[in-house]
């Protein structure tokens, strides 16, 4: 289990780049890299030598969040103006404008079936559902407030809402506020099932594990990894090592390793076995903002790869294996 | 450390062991002995254990016999922690120690520090209470204490217990530092920065201090101050995190600063650096959203206020320069907006729940949008920086700064009064929202409501600068207008110098007449840095500069308005480009550019678009030129259409008209056309000051009827005193023969007309200057008491003269300067002119305010020299005026050629030449004398340089010259009578061989020019003759002139006096009564004319009444005559006469008031001796009285 860095682009964007996803591979073509960054463009890339694919215009202020679509044919990106933009990742054709009241996007993810779209409401302490067929909100799943919905209340942007996972069965869905709670939903149900409790800071990242639908990562500015048991209600295990926050977190194809990128500069690979930071990639000159893990599929391609994205503008490719 | 030392140490431990040991058995119950023993095991005995564990051992039992020995239990509590780490016995030991003794720092701080590891910090806090309680002495209790109150954050406690720390450790740098830091928690933070700058002084690297009170700086507003903490801070750890953002929030408090005064180039400069080491920071500490925000604020503020320049000041002006240097202006300043809104963003990014940050960012976006060219021309129904704003707002609503800033974001007038007024019930004394809300009724027009809104925001806060402006714009609709707007606009403008506020500022000044006032040119010159692309910030500045006479500047700034019509199509109305262009051919044409005037004008006419004014810049241009026929057919054509404009501007065009007429084609024209003009035209004063000026000019009368129909026009004060003025001097001109103006009709006329305005400064100069000017200065005396001195500076350029130039000359010309100090002479002018002394002292004054004035000076020279004069050149006077001479002959004036400058130049030189004379210096006085008559004057004039020649060779005795001098002289005249007196007086003294009927010959040529003085000139020139007779000792002849000197003026007591003496001169001769009695009536005169009683007069006249027999007479007038001498000057002759009457008074005494008795004959001989000792006289009836 290591990584070995394949591909390095500075200045891949003019700006910090916020955001990175992978466009899972079509019959047609391989998977992409998807990237987003404070410049407002998004752009495409083709592994192995990230070959510029395609820079999509069109944000008004810095793109915060990307999501794919498991086909690979479509995808998202969402900017700190709270539009988001669905697009035919070939041709680059908006397929549908989301809006939201300002502050009400942040992560976003396509559920593993592709028929909806969970959008983390940031201010509206909620997740947002859209419905990827019309295109039309379908639910709002509330986190509940301890004191009680006050619309005027101060303590609403405590529960601000920054990250959202959808397990890999479809059937649950966690975000993660700005005081450290993760709230897990049943989304069937569109019920609040529990919060999960362990950090105190904000969780900016979430993901559950590819094999095990219970399993759930999460990274906070707390500088921790924790590793829940969803269902359970219960914290597996927590684990340290970075010595700033940790800004994002991504778990492997096989369910056997999970990466995070974090403010002190690094990019760290963590064994679950052995529950501890087994490497730590430091070509990154400032934070990091997003990791991703490329899905398997794709005609030909095995080989595991890792994409890091940075506030220094890079770009960095890592083969995993 | 030698060995034998050691050896001698070690031996001298065994002996004290030893000794200690034995008296120990000796006594083995005694608990000191015990302790002693322990003690030098324990301090002798190295390091070894057996050595500690005897010690302890004896300790143990010392502590057993003596259960209140404080230190044996400090030491056994040492040995338990440190050598049997038995930390049960050592707290006890220990807080038996400390309970025996609290004063014992050692046992404390070991108790504290153990308790402190077991993390028993309520214990530890108890046993430091305890200690503290009982002993105020116990400082390290108190120290223990402060920190963990400060750990705590009980501040007010830790402040305690600092503060009396502090008594016990004064030189601990942490005690103040944490003092420090309690206080400024405290918000006393005058005390905390003094706390922390002792910690500074202790300790200069505590990073800790400085960047506290770098914050506490910043924090009560002195950026300066903290500015200098933080890079102090950033000298010992550079990559300080929290150095670094205070002082880069440091720079930017002071750049705002700068820029609320005005100064945006400084203030730039500032957020330059300011930039720069926040982006450092963000490397440093790249997700902390607070350096973040920080920055985009200084990005953003660098925006606001990053100043325009021209670009290349040397290089030549044209359209592609300015339009470059516009360009980079807006990149910069777009740059910077753009580079505000990513920090922005990544501060949003890193804490997206912070709401300001949304606001921000609306902000930001929204002044991107508002340099973007099209501007508020798409309205998109959901602009991006309102919804930003509304971002802020869905996380924060009850912030009432964000519905205000919503306000101002959003593009809906209806969405802006419902955000201004929820703002306003948030908070109801938000001036700021007041201000808004007043401005967005005012461009939905509601006024009343805008007044009213803004009336609110200045009672809340009157330093805030939107209510100001508003009320200024708001002038229009009420009627107490301009004026008050344009005070309303310059503080706003001072409270904030804002563009849009100067560039209103000007608008209001023009309409109020206030564009040459600096404060509007300070505000313009801001404005075009703020908004160069704006063609009417360049064209105000334009008008500004051509209101104060830069006609230069006002040129440039024209064309610059006119590039920056040409650079942003479609924004500027036709309109517009023409007033541009009128005003730059006006400042043309004013700055001397008659050629590029006529090109603007040419422009315009070929655009259409010329009208009554640029037809006027126009003519006039081409007069200039010297193309007058072009320019009189266009002013005819002025004229012919003069009917069709407005009444005023045709009076205008008509008397621009009428003065062009006059200079081109002559007076006649002029008048001819005149008569041919509608009367209408003349129905305004200004036309009738020229119709009454041509009017002057023609002899032959013919604008009679016009010009008084045309007077009935003038109305106003002003300009009815000017019109008198006028009048008074078409008099002269009219009255007056081919070469003298007729002074007399001036001077009369203007003094009937002084009768309505006694106070029109403008006439009573008018006529001091006229009585100065009639050619026989007989009217000196009254011109200097008419005229009026107006000290304020601006005031004294009315009328040709100023009051101060025709004091100094008045003054100058009066020969009597009127002193009252009769040490130097007994005044005998009747009229008494008052202004003498008092008016060397006024033009001091005068070359006070006016430094650069050469008049100033010249007229203070003139008079001092008087002054000089009269009191026969004493020493420092001389040395005053040379001086001044010096200062103003250098002067480069006076080497031009004008004759004024000449003249001047003549009577300094003379000045300077007459002052050496009487300095002795006579090599010096032939100089300058000799370059005063190689100037170009008249000879006239220059007469008097010669006599001046004469009079220098004379004392050098080089009759040679003296006679050269002499004939030259007499060759080139003069129509001064001073200057023939002199020669004639030069020609006696020095027996120069002449024919001496020339000068007398000239001086009667020069009499028959004179009319009303000639008999005065005529009686002088009389007794110099009389004079020269005396001196000649031909005594009759003497008499015989002096007699017709007396007949010729009447009045003067001096002549009389003179002819008096001559007459008592001859009764000695010739003892005849008849002489005696024209001597008595002579002497009689002169004492009724004279204002003063003159002395010698009355002493004459006791001789001659004495002569006649009449004893009674001679006492009266001896006695007179001791009144007419003051005291100080009383020669030894009086006191003699007085000795006289004394002795007289001794044989009948009648009379004791007489002022003879106050003192005895002898006293009155002896101080006649006193005053005069050389006299034999005195001493024989000395000697004949002590007999």
């Amino acid at each position: 289990m290591k990584l070995a860095g394949l591909k390095s682009i500075e200045n891949a964007h003019d700006e910090s780049v916020w955001a990175a996803t992978w466009v899972p591979a079509t019959t047609s073509r391989p998977a992409l890299l998807l990237t987003g960054s404070l410049d407002e463009t998004v752009k495409l890339w083709k592994p192995d030598e990230l070959h510029l694919e395609r820079t999509n215009t069109g944000h008004c202020l810095g793109v915060v969040a990307v999501a794919a679509h498991p086909s690979g044919i479509i995808a998202a990106s969402a900017s700190l103006d709270s539009f988001v933009r669905v697009f035919d990742v070939d041709t680059n054709a908006s397929i549908a404008t989301l809006e939201a009241p300002p502050s009400e996007v942040w992560q976003m993810q396509f559920d593993p079936k592709g028929t909806t779209l969970a959008v983390a409401g940031g201010g509206s302490a909620s997740v947002k559902l859209w419905d990827t067929a019309t295109w039309k909100l379908i639910a709002s799943l509330s986190v509940p407030r301890p004191e009680g919905p006050k619309p005027s209340d101060k303590n609403s942007s405590k529960k601000f809402v920054l990250s959202v996972s959808w397990s890999p069965d479809g059937r649950r869905l966690a975000c993660g506020s700005m005081d450290g709670t993760i709230s897990v939903f049943d989304v069937a149900r569109a019920k609040f099932l529990h919060h999960l409790e362990g950090h105190f800071m904000p969780v900016r990242s979430l993901v559950y594990s590819p094999i095990d639908p219970r399993v759930l990562f999460s990274a906070s500015d707390d500088a921790h990894v924790h590793m829940y048991d969803a269902e359970g209600k219960s914290m597996i295990t927590a684990m340290s090592g970075h010595a700033g926050w940790v800004l994002s977190v991504d778990a492997s194809p096989d369910g056997s390793a999970i990466a995070t990128g974090s403010s002190d500069r690094t990019v760290r690979l963590w064994d679950l076995n052995m529950r501890a930071a087994v490497q730590t990639m430091s070509n990154h000159a400032d934070q990091v903002w997003g990791v991703a893990f490329r899905p398997p599929g794709g005609t030909g391609v095995r080989a595991g790869r890792l994409a890091s994205v940075s506030d220094d503008k890079s770009i960095s490719l890592y083969d995993y294996s | 450390m030698s060995k034998t030392q050691e050896k001698e140490e070690d031996e001298e431990f065994r002996a004290q062991l030893t000794h200690l040991e034995e008296s120990v058995e000796d006594h083995p119950e005694d608990p000191s002995l015990r302790f002693n023993l322990g003690l030098l095991l324990w301090e002798k005995g190295g390091q070894f254990k057996e050595f500690k564990e005897k010690a302890a051992e004896h300790f143990v039992i010392s502590a057993k016999l003596n259960p209140h020995n404080a230190a044996a239990f400090a030491y056994l509590g040492h040995y338990y922690s440190r050598f049997t780490a038995d930390s049960q016995r050592a707290l006890k030991c220990y807080e038996r120690a400390i309970t025996l003794n609290p004063d014992d720092s050692e046992s404390g701080e070991s108790l504290c520090d153990m308790l402190d590891h077991s993390g028993k910090e309520t214990l530890e806090q108890a046993v430091c209470g305890e200690a503290s309680e009982k002993s105020p002495r116990a400082f390290w209790a108190f120290r223990r204490l402060g920190y963990l109150h400060l750990h705590h954050r009980r501040w007010s406690e830790a402040v305690q217990s600092l503060q009396h720390a502090i008594r016990g450790y004064p030189t601990c740098a942490d005690l103040w530092e944490a003092l420090g830091l309690a206080y400024q928690r405290l918000g006393m933070f005058t005390a905390a920065t003094k706390s922390y700058g002792r910690a500074i002084e202790l300790d200069d690297t505590r990073v800790f201090a400085l960047v506290e009170s770098g914050n506490i700086f910043l924090m009560i507003g002195s950026f300066r101050k903290g500015v200098e903490q933080f890079q102090r801070a950033l000298e010992i750890s550079p990559q300080n995190v929290s150095a670094n953002y205070g002082l880069a929030s440091g720079l930017l408090g002071l750049s705002k600063e700068c820029m609320n005064l005005g100064a945006f180039k400084w203030g730039a400069s500032l957020l330059e650096d300011a930039g720069k080491v926040a982006e450092v920071n963000g490397q440093l500490a790249g997700n902390v959203s607070c350096i973040w925000k920080l920055h985009g604020d200084i990005q953003l503020t660098y925006a606001k206020c990053f100043p325009w320049t021209k670009g290349d000041h040397s290089a030549e002006f044209d359209v592609d320069t300015f339009e470059a240097s516009i360009f980079s202006w807006k990149q910069t300043c777009h740059l910077a907006a753009m580079s505000a809104k990513r920090s922005y963003q990544r501060a949003l990014h890193l804490v997206p729940w912070q709401a300001n940050l949304y606001i921000d960012i609306g902000i930001t976006l929204d002044l991107i949008s508002s340099m973007n060219e099209n501007y508020g021309l798409d309205l998109y129904p959901w602009q991006l920086s309102e919804k930003m704003a509304l971002g802020g707002l869905s996380l924060e609503g009850d912030n009432y700064e964000f519905w205000l800033a919503l306000g101002c974001l959003s593009g809906h007038n209806a969405m802006k009064q419902h955000a201004l007024i929820r703002g306003l019930q948030l908070d109801v004394s938000s001036a700021v929202a007041w201000s808004y809300l007043g401005k967005l009724y005012r461009e939905e027009d509601e006024k009343k409501l805008a007044r009213q809104a803004f009336d609110c925001a200045r009672s809340v806060d009157p330093s805030l600068a939107l209510p100001w402006a508003g009320m200024a714009a708001d002038a229009n609709a009420r009627e107490p207008t301009t004026d008050e707007a344009f005070e309303s606009c310059l503080r706003a403008v001072q409270i904030f110098p804002l563009a849009e506020f100067q560039v209103g500022l000007a608008k209001l000044a023009l309409l109020s007449g206030n564009l040459a006032s600096s404060q509007v040119l300070g505000a313009i010159q801001q404005a075009v840095l703020r908004g160069p692309q704006y063609p009417e910030s360049h064209h105000l500045k334009g008008l500004v500069c051509e209101a104060r006479s830069e006609y230069e500047a006002a040129v440039a700034s024209y064309k610059l308005a006119r590039c920056a019509i040409n650079i942003s199509p479609g924004t500027a109305s036709n309109a517009h480009l023409r007033d541009i262009a009128v005003n730059l051919a006006r400042s043309l044409c004013r700055a001397g550019y008659a050629a590029d005037a006529v090109e603007e004008c040419k422009y315009l006419r070929k655009e259409g678009v010329l009208d009554a004014e640029g037809i006027q810049i126009y003519a006039f241009s081409l007069w200039q030129l010297g193309k007058c026929d072009l320019a009189l057919s266009l002013a005819r054509d002025l004229v012919s259409s003069a009917s069709s404009l407005e009444k005023t501007s045709a009076a205008v065009s008509v008397s621009f008209f009428c003065r062009l007429l006059y200079y081109i084609s002559g007076l006649d024209s002029a008048i001819s056309s005149i008569l041919k003009m509608p009367r209408e035209l003349f129905e305004n004063s200004k036309f009738s000051f020229i119709l009454s000026t041509i009017h002057a000019l023609d002899q032959s009368n013919r604008l009679e009827s016009v010009v008084s129909t045309s007077r009935y026009f003038i109305v106003s004060h002003e300009d009815v005193t000017g019109m008198h003025c006028l009048i008074a001097l078409s008099k002269l001109v009219k009255h007056g023969s081919d070469s003298c103006l007729g002074y007399q009709d001036g001077i009369s006329y203007l003094k009937k007309a002084l009768h309505k305005y006694p106070n029109s400064k403008l006439m009573r100069n008018l006529l001091s200057h006229l009585l100065l000017s009639t050619e026989e200065g007989e009217h000196t005396h009254v011109a200097s008491r008419c005229c009026i001195i107006d000290s304020s500076y601006y005031g004294s350029k009315v009328g040709l003269k100023s009051g101060w130039e025709l004091l100094g000359a008045g003054s100058v010309a009066c020969y009597a300067i009127g002193n009252k100090d009769p040490k130097f002479s007994f005044p005998t002018c009747g009229y008494q002119c008052m202004k003498g002394p008092g008016a060397i002292r006024e033009l001091q004054k005068y070359l006070r305010q006016e430094p650069w004035n050469h008049n100033a000076r010249y007229l203070l020279i003139l008079n001092i020299l008087q002054k000089a004069r009269e009191e026969r050149f004493p020493r420092q006077l001389c040395v005053i005026l040379k001086k001044l001479l010096s200062v103003a002959l250098s002067n480069e004036l006076y080497s031009r050629e004008s004759f004024s400058y000449q003249y001047q130049k003549f009577q300094l030189l003379l000045c300077l030449s007459e002052i050496s004379l009487q300095c002795g210096n006579q090599s010096d006085c032939i100089e300058h004398a000799r370059r005063s008559v190689s100037l170009c004057i008249p000879n006239n004039y220059r007469f008097f340089g010669h006599l001046l020649l004469c009079r220098a060779y004379a004392v050098e005795e080089n009759f040679v010259n003296l006679q050269e001098e002499y004939i030259r002289c007499l060759e080139i005249k003069t129509d001064y009578h001073i200057g023939l007196i002199c020669l004639k007086i030069m020609e006696s003294q020095y027996y120069i061989e002449t024919d001496s009927n020339i000068s007398e010959l000239s001086f009667k040529d020069c009499l028959k020019e004179w009319k009303n003085s000639w008999n005065m000139w005529a009686a002088v020139f009389n007794l110099v003759l009389g004079l020269i007779s005396i001196w000649n000792e031909d005594f009759l002849s003497a008499e015989a002139f002096l007699s017709q000197a007396c007949l010729l003026a009447g009045t003067d007591s001096c002549l009389f006096l003179c002819h008096g003496a001559i007459c008592m001169e001859l009764a000695k001769m010739s003892s005849s009564y008849q002489i005696l009695s024209f001597a008595i009536r002579s002497l009689t005169k002169a004492n009724t004319n004279s204002i003063i009683p003159l002395p010698i007069v009355s002493l004459l006249m006791a001789q001659a009444e004495g002569s006649l027999g009449s004893k009674q007479k001679w006492e009266r007038n001896l006695r007179l005559e001791w009144y007419s001498w003051p005291p100080e000057m009383r020669p030894a002759e009086l006191f003699f006469q007085m000795h006289l009457l004394a002795r007289r008074s001794e044989v009948q005494i009648d009379s004791s008031s007489n002022v003879e008795f106050c003192q005895s004959p002898l006293k009155w001989i002896l101080r006649s001796i006193h005053t005069n000792p050389s006299c034999l006289r005195y001493w024989k009836v000395l000697q004949k009285i002590t007999e």
